[in-house]
């Protein structure tokens, strides 16, 4: 397939172009890193085949709680690691799941950037360093990549798409991945020993769930759809109101959420920040497609959705919602929702889909991307 | 249009925890500066040895929080800021350079900065963890005059991944004063050899450079290196025939400091008077990363 040139003027700033996110593409943003446009060339997954079904954790509960979990979550079931696998394996396979998809090898990646929160390697094994993507990179031969390893919290991999989406549409590089592997189902059999009742501050690691995605980026093809706008912030009076840490009380770690204010706050916040990236896409909210938000939780997801089309005056067409069949998969749930959808034949070419990523800092990140050619690399044209 | 580097600089007080390290360092930059916190649009932390080893969230965040860099949305207010980090051993600075310096190129933000900081996260339990406690911060934005970076080489050695490794694992029955059955426990194993390993694949990446870049080394008026053992820097001028007196060299307290030793070696450094700077990291993996900066 075809490349295109170097596009000129096709992002000056319009107007004073002030605009509160770190901003690539659209009206305003990143004014000289328009020399060509990105797409998604490939997005993997490794969802564990072990399920971990919510009524069997809350039955392994250290205390009595009472606590409905599946009513009060939606989440009726969440993939868990079995035996030799962990984070390493998990993002190792969806690497390769990503890179089939693309149809493309290890060794024409530019660049490789890993995401995972929990880097369990070798088990319950927290590494540190060397990081994960000196080892990823070499296990998947992307010899000539620049690798490192990135991290933030949930938001990591559609961090690492705004990196890699900042480096291809200068032509810096031509084709990265950004892939993570998380393991952190151990984090719910942590909190199954110390959760008490519905405040506690373990209670949303009950719904996380183990898996590994990957996506591609690449330089596409002139005129072809791709990643139209993305955006980031992070609004740092909130960035304790989610901490994990390793746990005190055997391996792995524990997370302490203050759920209902990190919630709040990320609701409330996101509402100006889509405003202005849509404005930036020159779109409507109810002209998005997909929305692939977060996955928290179905009745969190649901009140969000019902909060944003209220104040931005329009309802998307769809809300993507895996939560309640894969749990909350932190920094992959994105991709893993939109593998799915792909896999399942949901997407079209021409949708515009828009990834959300809210996330402990808080992080608030935004996609807005058409899949065009993605589609076809699932074995079915829509 | 270049990256500069706007400003460098360190703290060190020992009773500080690797997030108030970092903090206190990008506060010391941005007064050099004469910046605020408020204008910085993009914050990356690359320090890997962190208070409680705290895994979420990002601790760009955290730092971001106690420097008070646009903690919440304003209307009609400038750029915010966007935090997250880079973890990428010794050269997560040099790393964290590279990304920052690809969003001022495409002028996505106007002034990143980039910060690392390493404290033991556990003292009197940690094992292995013999990194001086500092934080650096390195302060960059756009220039239409001046090169800055013109340009990068980033290298893996996974042969030599077994050199330098660190991890938290659980130790059951380990000492933990609650009564606890055992305790997770970070563990720093660095082999005799790594610093001899790490000073090979830096002088053979620091070569390309010098070649893709059609750079004479004999020209270098500068070398900022480092492997987070003590002597690295001396040790890759030998080899490049770097003299000595070109080395940027750390205070013998700092001189094995991980992830800040960059910023640690550029603080007192006169960068417009060397003209032409080399910047050099090795670290697990092994990784080498090698940058030119023109000025």
């Amino acid at each position: 397939m075809g490349e295109n040139g170097p596009m000129e003027n096709q992002d000056q700033p319009a107007g004073d172009g002030a605009h509160w996110m770190a901003l690539e593409g659209g009206i305003s943003g990143s004014p000289r890193g328009a020399a060509y446009a990105s797409r998604f060339a490939g997005i993997g997954a490794c969802i564990p085949a072990g399920r971990l079904t919510t009524d069997e954790l809350m039955a392994s509960t250290k205390y009595k709680t009472d606590i409905e979990l599946e009513r009060l979550t939606g989440v009726r079931e969440r993939p868990v690691v079995g035996p030799g696998e962990d984070s390493y394996t998990l993002a190792l396979g969806a690497a390769r799941d990503a890179l089939a998809h693309a149809g493309i090898g290890a060794d024409d990646l530019d660049m490789l950037l890993v995401s995972s929160i929990s880097r369990h390697v070798g088990g319950m094994r927290i590494q540190i360093e060397p990081p994960m993507s000196v080892s990823l990179k070499e296990a998947l031969g992307a010899r000539r990549a620049i690798s490192t390893d990135i991290s933030n919290a949930c938001a990591g991999m559609l961090t690492g798409v705004f990196i890699l989406n900042d480096l291809v549409r200068q032509g810096r590089i031509r084709r990265g991945m950004v892939v993570s592997g998380e393991y952190i189902s151990e984090l719910g059999r942590n909190a199954a020993q110390e959760v008490r009742d519905v405040l506690s501050d373990q209670l949303p690691s009950l719904t996380l769930g183990d898996a590994g995605a990957a996506a591609i980026l690449e330089r596409a093809p002139e005129g072809a759809p791709g990643i139209e706008v993305a955006g980031f912030t992070t609004l740092a009076l909130h960035s304790r109101l989610c901490v994990a840490f390793p746990a005190t009380i055997g391996p792995g770690s524990t997370m302490h959420t203050k759920a209902r204010e990190i919630h709040q706050a990320s609701t409330d916040e996101a509402v100006p920040l889509l405003r202005e990236i849509l404005d930036q896409a020159g779109l409507e909210f109810g002209e998005i497609d997909y929305v692939v938000p977060h996955q928290t939780s179905v009745r969190a997801i649901r009140k969000g959705i019902e909060q944003w089309s209220q104040d931005l005056g329009a309802t998307p067409k769809h809300v993507v919602v895996t939560v309640d069949e894969l749990g909350n998969t932190s920094s992959t749930t994105l991709f893993v929702a939109l593998w799915k959808y792909l896999n399942e034949s949901r997407l079209a070419p021409g949708d515009r889909v828009m990834l959300v990523a809210l996330a402990s800092g808080i992080e608030v990140g935004v996609v807005i991307f058409r899949p065009g050619e993605l589609v076809e690399c699932y074995g079915h044209d829509h | 249009m270049g990256t500069i580097i706007e400003a460098a600089a360190t703290a060190t007080e020992s009773a500080l925890g690797a997030v108030q390290l970092a903090g206190a360092a990008a506060r010391f930059c941005l007064k050099r500066a004469s910046r605020t916190p408020g204008e910085l649009d993009l914050l990356i932390n690359a320090g890997v040895y962190l208070d409680n080893n705290i895994s979420e969230p990002a601790i760009a965040a955290l730092i971001q929080e106690d420097i008070g860099a646009n903690l919440g949305r304003h209307p009609g207010g400038a750029q915010g800021t966007f935090s997250f980090d880079v973890r990428n051993g010794a050269c997560g600075l040099l790393t964290g350079i590279y990304l920052a310096d690809g969003m001022l190129a495409s002028e996505t933000i106007k002034l990143g900065m980039v910060v690392a900081a390493d404290a033991d996260p556990d003292p009197g339990f940690s094992e292995g963890f013999g990194f001086p406690a500092v934080g650096g911060a390195v302060l960059l934005n756009a220039d239409n005059q001046r090169a800055g970076f013109t340009a990068f080489r980033f290298a893996t050695f996974p042969e030599f991944a077994g050199l330098f490794q660190s991890e938290v694992n659980w130790h059951q029955g380990a000492p933990d004063g609650a009564g606890r059955p055992g305790r997770n426990i970070l563990t720093v194993k660095v082999a005799d050899t790594y610093a001899t390993r790490a000073a090979q694949c830096a002088e053979s990446v620091t070569r390309e450079l010098a070649a893709a870049s059609a750079l004479d080394l004999g020209d270098v008026g500068l070398l900022v290196a480092a492997a987070s053992v003590p002597g690295f820097a001396g040790a890759l001028a030998k080899r490049l025939g770097i003299s000595a007196e070109r080395v940027a060299s750390l205070p013998a307290s700092l001189a094995g400091a991980h992830t800040a030793a960059p910023a640690v070696a550029l603080e007192p450094a006169d960068l417009a008077a060397a003209g032409t700077t080399v910047f050099v990291s090795a670290g697990a993996g092994i990784t080498v990363v090698a940058a030119l900066y023109r000025i």
